[in-house]
């Protein structure tokens, strides 16, 4: 039955709008209610090909019912695909605004050989992302840094919560370097613990290099 | 109902039986042969989405294409039973959309009594929702069934309430934050 597929992917769409990560990307799925869509227009036209151009939906109500119904499955096909991918884009622009880094924490295997990711469920390692979405994510990013930017003294994605202390302790989960702050450098290596001002580091706890303790 | 929503998608795949008024040709993949003919007369459950459309052609003074019926979730049985009590009736299992599916339905039917049946149902079961949502009494309290049959706008309803009620005992300092 036409549209079964769109149904299938926009429950998924649904399932994906309470989870706190991104799915995998259906990519079968998409492709194939893409590909039933191909069928439809193929069959659109098988249907009107003996007419040459001037068919008339009154004489042949039965040839219109069927034109009507194809029109309909590929506008709904239409309908579902925009609703997954609407969903999973405001999910990544959510991301974005919380400062998770998709592509750093999930993809770096599929980022680095630069092969496409296959959205199956049992490629764990792989990304969860088309590679459009990391696309579309990386550049996402960038125009909130841009607007960010404008003001230097407001950082529009820090906690709205107001610190209790101003100090806090973290453990590192992650090499990440020297970090140069108001009272000189701190080198954070793996597994250390530090005790540092909140401010500083509050930026590395979002994106996963340190973990606070409490 | 935004073009996006995805509920409302979801209400637009319940299915509707349908009787088609002409032979069809090709159109045997929507009764499961595809390649077949379907013939006048055919009775098969089509997706809303489907099933408007092909009725709505009706309306326009061309020949009729299809004719649709009440589905079997608002059918006389139903109203009866939620007419005798509706917190004892699952909608769920009837439709995971119960509300949509009626409020679509009922753009296509005139049926008044219908109307004031899932008013009333639906107000008898908000007042229990919200008891349940205040007086949460865990996975294994009676009620359990009740919130099972819940369908998905009454779910929402649920969670917000819920919710509402954990973030005024927040506010009030009762309760601690996370």
């Amino acid at each position: 039955m036409y549209g079964e597929l769109g149904n299938k992917l926009v429950q998924h769409a649904k399932r994906t709008q309470s989870l706190a990560h991104l799915p995998p990307y259906q990519t079968e799925l998409v492709r194939s209610v893409a590909r039933e869509v191909r069928d439809l227009d193929r069959d659109v036209n098988h249907l009107l090909t003996p007419f040459s151009g001037s068919f008339d939906p009154s004489q042949q109500p039965a040839i219109a019912c069927a034109l009507l119904v194809d029109h309909l499955c590929m506008r709904r096909n239409k309908r579902c695909l925009l609703a997954y991918h609407r969903v999973r884009t405001e999910k990544l622009e959510e991301l974005c605004w919380t400062g998770i880094d998709v592509l750093e924490q999930q993809a770096p295997p599929a980022a680095e050989d630069g092969t496409q990711p296959v959205a199956s469920s049992q490629s764990g390692n792989h990304s969860s992302l088309s590679p459009e979405e990391e696309e579309y994510f990386r550049q996402y990013s960038d125009l909130l840094a841009a607007y960010k930017g404008q003001w230097t003294d407001v950082d529009l994605t820090g906690a709205l919560e107001p610190p209790k202390d101003l100090f806090i302790d973290v453990r590192v989960l992650k090499d990440a370097g020297e970090i140069q702050t108001e009272y000189g450098v701190i080198n954070l290596t793996k597994n250390s613990q530090l005790y540092v001002r909140q401010g500083d580091v509050e930026r590395l706890i979002a994106q996963g290099f340190l973990e606070r303790l409490s | 109902m935004s073009y996006y929503d995805i509920d409302s998608i979801l209400t637009d795949a319940q299915k509707l039986p349908c009787t088609f008024e002409l032979e069809v040709p090709g159109l045997g993949i929507l009764e499961g042969n595809p390649g077949d003919n379907i013939k006048a007369g055919t009775r098969i459950d089509l997706p809303l989405w489907l099933g408007e459309m092909l009725s709505i052609g009706a309306r326009l003074g061309t020949s009729r294409l299809v004719t649709l019926d009440i589905p079997s979730a608002l059918s006389e049985r139903v109203m009866n039973a939620l007419k005798a009590d509706p917190r004892t009736v699952d909608l769920r299992a009837l439709a995971p959309h119960f509300y949509s599916l009626s409020e679509r339905v009922l753009e296509l039917f005139e049926e008044e009594e219908m109307v004031d049946v899932l008013i009333n149902t639906f107000k008898k079961r908000a007042s229990e929702i919200a008891d349940h949502a205040h007086n949460p009494k865990g996975a294994l309290g009676d009620g359990v069934e009740f919130l099972r049959g819940l369908d998905e706008t009454e779910r929402q309803l649920f969670r917000v309430a819920h919710d509402s009620a954990k973030e005024t005992r927040i506010w009030a300092g009762e309760a601690k934050k996370r």
